[in-house]
């Protein structure tokens, strides 16, 4: 899966939790999920459980420290990918 | 360590058949946490607002650190409540009126923490009702010195969630210190401080808002209580 890919498909898992929808249209790797996307801290839990369902991966929370913008998330995702190969 | 933390989270807005789920929970709550609940002083809370407290005593916790430390990333299983009291006389109770505001908690029946990250321990203190919970964390278990404030807005849109909780904290400051020119601003690393005419207050202010709740916590240094 490329970073590309991944990137359209976590569009897809931010969309629920986020009130700014102009700046989730135009998500680059340097995007802040809570100071640009707006997106509640206490639904920082629910955007790993829905990334988990939808790449079959396993994310402990000591490895959500890296969700902080879009290209962390990206290479977390990724990094899981690879290792679960 | 002059700071402030405080956290809440409107309970109307939480999935609960997803917070009871242990893939969810196990995301927030340490083993130890989770044998904690099992205490009989527990039986009145249902277990997904044991696990919502717990998260707003340690984003209070972790809000309370990175004022100090910027570079901190919030990590909850890594925040470990070591105790949790209920008040004897606690009865889970409405949100009354539209707003509460204080310094320390004195009488009111705050559930009373302790928290460790790392080497630091902290202290919360949290007020659980049907509709919310809100948490407050300090370097010492006095809190007399931590002024709060939890109120029931309008609506519930991030962009008037913040306007709201700005409104709400510059109001009681500007009725403490008496000072016209009071606003809010943040850090370059996003740490929210107060500005008067343009100059940084000596205060360590926390601010927090979820669905239709907004609260606040501040802490004076020594320079602006005399």
């Amino acid at each position: 899966m490329t970073r590309t890919e991944i990137l359209i498909e976590l569009k897809k898992v931010f969309a629920p939790y986020t009130t700014n929808k102009e700046m989730l249209d135009g998500i680059t790797d340097e995007t802040d999920l809570i100071k640009d996307l707006k997106i509640n801290s206490a639904n920082l839990v629910d955007i790993i459980i829905d990334a988990e369902a939808k790449y079959d991966i396993e994310i402990d929370y000591d490895s959500a420290d890296k969700i902080i913008n879009v290209g962390t998330c990206i290479d977390l995702i990724m990094e899981k990918l690879n290792h679960d190969k | 360590m002059t700071s402030a933390g405080n956290d809440i989270v409107s309970l109307n807005a939480i999935n609960i058949t997803r917070t009871k789920h242990y893939r969810f929970y196990s995301k927030i709550l340490s083993p130890t946490e989770k044998a904690l609940y099992n205490q009989a002083a527990f039986a009145a809370i249902p277990f997904e607002n044991f696990v919502w407290l717990l998260w707003s005593i340690k984003e209070s916790a972790y809000k309370y650190l990175k004022r100090n430390n910027p570079d901190l990333v919030f990590t909850p299983v890594k925040f470990i409540l070591t105790d949790l009291l209920i008040p004897s006389r606690y009865i889970l109770a409405n949100f009354e009126g539209i707003q509460m505001e204080g310094a320390g908690f004195g009488n009111i029946p705050a559930l009373k923490g302790v928290v460790t990250f790392g080497i630091h321990t902290l202290y919360s203190e949290s007020l659980l009702y049907r509709e919310l919970i809100v948490s407050f964390v300090n370097g010492d278990e006095n809190f007399e010195n931590i002024c709060w404030g939890v109120k029931l807005i309008g609506a519930n849109d991030a962009s008037c969630q913040s306007i709201e909780v700005r409104k709400f904290l510059i109001d009681r400051l500007h009725h403490i210190l008496h000072l016209d020119g009071l606003v809010t601003g943040k850090t370059p690393g996003g740490i929210p401080v107060v500005l008067n005419e343009g100059e940084e207050l000596a205060v360590a202010i926390s601010l927090s808002h979820h669905g239709w709740f907004v609260g606040y916590s501040f802490q004076l240094s020594e320079s602006l209580k005399r």
